[in-house]
């Protein structure tokens, strides 16, 4: 776990190093064609778009367009800006990529937990009921209202007392989840009476 | 004989009285079991007597001194807390979501987490490739290494399906082990819960973060569904969570639901940007109860909220939704006649989704389909996928759908809906209006297919068990048919410009006519016919589009949608669904038109028995034996069997622990010891000690005489929020009115199957 981490981690400072600005300047102008007069059909890319770092201020195509394409253009500056559109944008980066990896994470926990809670824990609960006989009777944990009821019948003969207390606890919190869960699930698939 | 009255455990104080000093107990484990109404009036009654108490403590020293200013403030600080909370949780929504949905297309190897607009952000490229970049890579490049072509085609297509049914499993299997409660929208049974029901975890943690997980997986499957119905359900989740840090609001059922009115509030400030425009739909559409007080606390929260989410820019328009879109342009007059003919076609929409979706919902509940949910996810999810993808509006996300189709044709638009015949040569002049292409015609074509599918997958998807809002697809389902209007009105007065309805406003070359004000109505129109929203419906689409010129159009059509839905069909989306699941709620907006009286509708009827208590002369045995054989939420307590002269009304929850109290503590107290209601320690008694319980009686309960029409019964239990109301005749008392009673018998009077009503 530790090492995928790690890997994970390495992986973001490669990233890192690319570039990724937080801000951009994105103009978009039609085709040079439009106003040079050419009678040639314009299509759409022949459209510029040019991306650059500038300043909010500065997002204009004065100082965005012009300079790259002052030759090309030739005296239509003035005829040619107007149908540019410029939109200043900015971003966070290191929002979006603390959130999704956030958003993995919870996922992928969550599918192992269901995972968990599908396939091995039936077979651990066989394990131990093979154990302790005394949990036969109460396998089915949708039908039993006083919570608790395995935790009291559990050998209390281990020595470390405390943590079992907190073990027991854990499981106590866990049972009344399940029974929870179990009982919204009859509910709305079985009985359907609600969330239809 | 006083030492055996019955005192409360921990709070003996003097300055307690009366049920108050029960707090501490009742607080313990809360005063109402799953599926039971609250008693508004009583809740709130607490906590104005708790409220004073606290004001009579400040003098005693500073200590009191903080927690009088605390519990003051602690209204603020909790919505402050709320709103705070839902921004963040709804930029993590939107940015998991849009990362997502991209995935199903391609991945930004040099930062997987980056979605394909932000994988392009710096791009130097400067020709446009489809929307593409080279940093950003679709599987079809991964795979066959190219871009284009059938193989590559084929490729797209099978990562499409995949990830979509990946998703969607993935979300109806956390929504089944986890929280079953997620699913759907949630709104309807927000408006229940808000109306004083208790569903237990339906706001619990588990619910909140498979709700937030799954309708990201959900959205990203490219299911036909949006995230906004459901962040409504999340905020009151996160609203429900967080009051239990205020003793004030945790533990007063009827006090919490204000801080939840502010949360709905909260959700839809998120999920449209629109901060007043939740305010008014916690006021127009969810909430019940709705003081001035909750009114100005909603509008922190969604302040709060809205701040937060646009400070986290989950865009990078600096706006917090996708679809926001800046509009300048004025509206001719002549054009409020298309509008509401939007607001026309709307409403008919909006009440065939209404009817088909509760029609399949019903044939969901009852048949056998309702047995395999996850089944029923996988196939919508693969028809919707298999339909979607050959057409580039249905593939698109729906959210960018609804951008495309509200913005205006500029030079950055590069979709065939814009390719006009654009005059170049005219320069100095804005875009004019223009004769349109043919790439005009394949889209609307594409469009209107798109529509179809979106109606009919819409029906279906609304219900299945995953989460999934409605008001994505609907705005979807009004932009495309506005679009179209506004295009064929464009073209119309393009070509008929000198007529003398364009000529006017529509001089030579000007852009009079916008086709994406017509997306934006009709999306207003199609969302007013599903919901029937009207006021919180315009706020919303106007702070969409910072346009305040737009109102009036907005409002023809939101009431013309509305006036053309109502007559169609009495009830909108939330209410259908409410009278489905047969959730008790009484709806305010209704009016109750019958003539009965409130002798006709209480419980019993004229010659079976009432479950009574007297005041002085019944034993802990018989009270047991009475608590046994009925399953009443309260008795009435009386004079005596004779006189059945009212004294007061007594919960059973309080009888209980006052019983089971009594025997644990007090030596003396068998079960043939008498239980007193009244104060006079007069009774001769040989046997063995009485019990007083007149604390737990609530002397002042509402009554009404038999003869009360039950028009103004209805009235009493909407207004006033009562549990139930005891009927009397000449003062002696004749039977009890419950909620249930009368949710049944307006469900009788309509012809509707009373049984229904889900309600223990």
């Amino acid at each position: 776990m530790f090492r995928y981490l790690l890997i994970v981690n390495l992986l973001v400072c490669m990233a890192n190093a690319q570039s990724y600005e937080d801000k951009r300047c994105k103009c978009i102008c039609p085709s040079i064609n439009s106003v040079m007069n050419n009678s040639q059909e314009d299509n759409d890319n022949d459209r510029i778009l040019v991306i650059a770092n500038a300043a909010q201020t500065r997002c204009d195509c004065d100082s965005v367009i012009l300079p790259k394409y002052a030759d090309k253009i030739k005296g239509k500056e003035q005829e040619f800006c107007p149908r540019c559109e410029c939109k200043y944008e900015n971003r966070n980066t290191t929002v979006i990529k603390v959130v999704v990896i956030i958003v993995i994470w919870i996922i992928s926990l969550l599918s192992i937990y269901m995972l968990f809670l599908n396939l091995l824990e039936p077979l651990l609960n066989k394990r131990s009921k093979q154990n302790y006989q005394e949990h036969l009777d109460e396998d089915d944990g949708a039908s039993i209202h006083q919570e608790g009821g395995s935790s009291h019948n559990l050998p209390m003969v281990n020595v470390n007392v405390s943590r079992n207390n907190v073990l027991n606890r854990v499981t106590n919190q866990q049972d009344k989840w399940k029974r929870q869960v179990q009982e919204q699930r009859q509910r709305i698939y079985d009985r359907h009476s609600m969330l239809n | 004989m006083d030492e055996n009255e019955f005192k409360m455990s921990s709070s003996s104080s003097q300055d307690f009285t009366g049920a108050d000093a029960f707090e501490e107990d009742w607080y313990q484990n809360s005063p109402y079991s799953d599926f039971y109404t609250i008693d508004w009036l009583k809740d709130l009654a607490r906590d104005r007597m708790r409220h004073r108490y606290i004001l009579k403590r400040r003098q005693n020293s500073l200590w009191e001194l903080i927690k009088g200013a605390h519990d003051a403030l602690s209204g603020w600080l909790c919505v402050l807390l709320v709103g705070l909370v839902t921004g963040c949780v709804a930029g993590v929504i939107d940015i998991g979501a849009s990362w997502m949905t991209d995935l199903k297309f391609g991945i930004c190897p040099q930062a997987f987490w980056l979605n394909r607009e932000q994988c392009c952000w710096s791009s130097n490229e400067t020709t446009f490739d489809a929307g593409n970049c080279s940093q950003w890579v679709t599987w079809s490049e991964i795979l066959v290494s190219a871009k284009e072509g059938f193989g590559a085609y084929i490729v797209m297509y099978f990562f499409y399906i995949f990830w979509a049914l990946f998703f969607s499993t993935l979300a109806a299997l956390l929504v089944k082990n986890f929280a079953p409660y997620a699913c759907g929208s949630g709104i309807p049974e927000i408006k229940t819960i808000l109306s004083g029901f208790i569903i237990r975890g339906y706001l619990g943690k588990w619910t909140l973060i498979i709700k937030s997980v799954g309708i990201i997986l959900s959205v990203s499957a490219g299911l036909s569904l949006g995230k906004e119905g459901p962040m409504v359900h999340i905020a009151s989740c996160i609203g429900n969570i967080l009051s239990y840090l205020f003793p004030k609001y945790g533990r007063n059922e009827a006090k919490k639901r204000e801080i939840l009115s502010a949360a709905a509030a909260a959700g839809v400030s998120v999920a449209f940007g629109a901060p007043i425009g939740g305010v008014l739909f916690s006021l127009e559409e969810v909430s019940y109860y709705f003081p001035l007080k909750t009114l100005w606390r909603s509008f922190f929260c969604a302040l709060i909220a809205a701040f937060i989410l646009r400070s986290i820019n989950p865009f990078g328009n600096e706006h917090s939704v996708l679809f926001f879109v800046e509009y300048s342009k004025p509206w001719i007059f002549v054009e409020l006649l298309p509008f509401i003919f939007l607001g026309v076609m709307g409403g008919c929409i909006g009440t065939l989704f209404i009817k088909a979706n509760i029609y399949w919902c019903k044939f969901r509940k009852c048949s056998k389909l309702g047995q395999y949910p996850v089944a029923e996810v996988l196939i919508v999810t693969l028809i919707t996928a298999v339909i979607a993808f050959p057409n580039p509006y249905t593939r698109m996300n729906t959210s960018e759908l609804i951008y495309l189709l509200f913005s205006q044709c500029g030079i950055s638009s590069g979709d065939p809906i814009c390719d006009y015949k654009r005059n170049f040569t005219n320069v100095n002049q804005a875009i004019e209006i223009a004769a349109a292409g043919p790439g005009v015609y394949k889209a609307i074509w594409l469009l209107i297919l798109a529509m179809i599918v979106k109606l009919i997958m819409t029906i279906f998807t609304f219900g299945i068990k995953v989460p999934c809002g409605l008001f994505i697809p609907s705005l979807c389902l009004g932009a495309i048919m506005g679009r179209i209007v506004g295009i064929c009105m464009e073209q119309l007065a393009y070509n008929y410009s000198k007529n003398w309805i364009f000529s006017g406003e529509c001089t030579q070359g000007d852009d009079c006519i916008q086709p994406g004000l017509y997306a934006m109505v009709g999306a207003a129109a199609v969302l007013g016919g599903v919901t029937r929203m009207t006021v919180s419906l315009v706020v919303i689409m106007f702070e969409l589009t910072g346009g305040v010129r737009y109102i009036v159009p907005l409002m023809a059509a939101a009431m013309a949608s509305k006036w053309v839905g109502d007559a169609l069909g009495r009830q909108g989306i939330y209410d259908a669904h409410i009278a489905l699941n047969g959730y008790p709620f009484l709806d305010s907006k209704d009016e109750f038109q019958h003539t009965t009286l409130a002798g006709d509708v209480m419980q019993p009827k004229r010659n079976e028995g009432l479950a009574v208590i007297t005041q002085d002369s019944m034993t802990i045995d018989d009270i047991e034996v009475l608590l046994k054989d009925t399953e009443h939420n309260g008795y009435p307590v009386v004079v005596s069997r004779e006189n059945q002269y009212l004294v007061g009304f007594v919960l059973r929850r309080d009888l209980n622990l006052a019983l089971a109290n009594a025997k644990r503590n007090f030596d003396g107290i068998s079960g043939q010891s008498l239980v007193i209601f009244t104060n006079s320690s007069s009774v001769q008694n040989l046997g063995p000690a009485p019990l007083k319980l007149k604390k737990i009686l609530d002397m002042a309960p509402i009554t009404v005489t038999d003869q009360t029409p039950m028009e103004t019964v209805v009235d009493m239990f909407r207004k006033l929020g009562l549990r139930q109301t005891l009927v009397t005749h000449n003062g002696r008392l004749l039977g009890v009115i419950t909620k249930k009673d009368v949710l049944r018998h307006v469900k009788q009077m309509d012809n509707e199957d009373p049984t229904t009503i889900l309600f223990n």
